[in-house]
């Protein structure tokens, strides 16, 4: 029975070891997919940028929109090769970190390619999208 | 490059998890036909279905961690996984390891017995873990 008995401490140690290992290994994949994800709070400095919603203020980041965006989105923001962006169900924030950082595989980067301001517009344009089909907008 | 880490998941998968289940019922049938030459390459088959299951949850668990970025428990279906995935991996581990040390077969049937039961309870787990992780498919 020693064996036996034995066999079970060293089934318990190696069974304990491997699970902490394996939370390890959990911990450091967490942190490698936090480091390059875009969900990653981009800086705030877009925030300084961020202009009223005026119709001048739209059109500009129309044109933003149709030189950057139109060829996967659609030139009207239907979708495309990218998803339709009309009455986007996500915040301010998350849209300019996903202009900012991209999607890994799905959309480039643009931080590099416009300025905070630019990206201030875009987002008042891509914010102005409405989808008139929702029922609040129907006609009664 | 991106890699399928989810393919990698569903692949290996199926070995811990058909091993699991075949070693406990060779180890059966090897039980109850302790006094014949047959029950005893039955508990060969069942010692080395275990072995293989124990190695085998290595490269699904880290792949399933890799697939969801090291989530451990998460909610909703992926928890419901989540909850029988980590007790089956450490039984599983442990049970490899007892049944390395003491051998294909043993003179102790009570220890056996015990061994048994547990290796039932390991299968059972993995199987809850497959079929919430065959849930999640079909939610998707």
């Amino acid at each position: 029975m020693n064996r036996e008995i034995k066999a079970l401490g060293a089934a318990v140690c190696v069974s304990a070891a491997s699970l902490s290992g394996m939370l390890v290994f959990a911990q450091v994949v967490r942190n490698k997919a936090r480091a390059t994800s875009h969900e990653q709070p981009a800086d705030e400095s877009w925030q300084l940028w961020k202009p009223e919603p005026t119709p001048d203020v739209i059109a500009k980041g129309g044109k933003l929109f149709l030189n950057s965006c139109a060829h996967c989105h659609g030139a009207d923001a239907r979708g495309d090769e990218g998803p339709d962006l009309h009455d986007l169900q996500m915040s301010d924030r998350h849209i300019v970190n996903v202009i900012k950082k991209g999607i890994k595989g799905e959309m480039p980067s643009f931080a590099k390619k416009h300025s905070d301001a630019e990206i201030a517009e875009l987002l008042a344009y891509v914010r102005s999208l409405k989808d008139d089909s929702t029922p609040a907008n129907d006609p009664p | 490059m991106d890699i399928p880490w989810a393919k990698i998941h569903g692949a290996s998968t199926h070995l811990p998890l058909a091993l699991a289940g075949c070693s406990w019922l060779f180890d059966m049938a090897g039980f109850a036909l302790v006094r014949r030459p047959t029950g005893q390459q039955l508990n060969l088959v069942g010692y080395w279905t275990m072995l293989l299951a124990g190695l085998g949850t290595f490269p699904a668990v880290a792949s399933g961690l890799l697939m969801t970025k090291g989530d451990v428990l998460d909610h909703d279906l992926v928890l419901f996984h989540h909850l029988f995935v980590w007790p089956a991996f450490v039984l599983l581990v442990g049970l490899a390891t007892w049944r390395a040390i003491v051998g294909a077969t043993t003179t102790q049937r009570r220890a056996f017995c015990y061994y048994l039961a547990v290796s039932f309870t390991a299968a059972v787990l993995v199987a809850g873990a497959g079929y919430w992780g065959g849930e999640m498919l079909l939610a998707n």
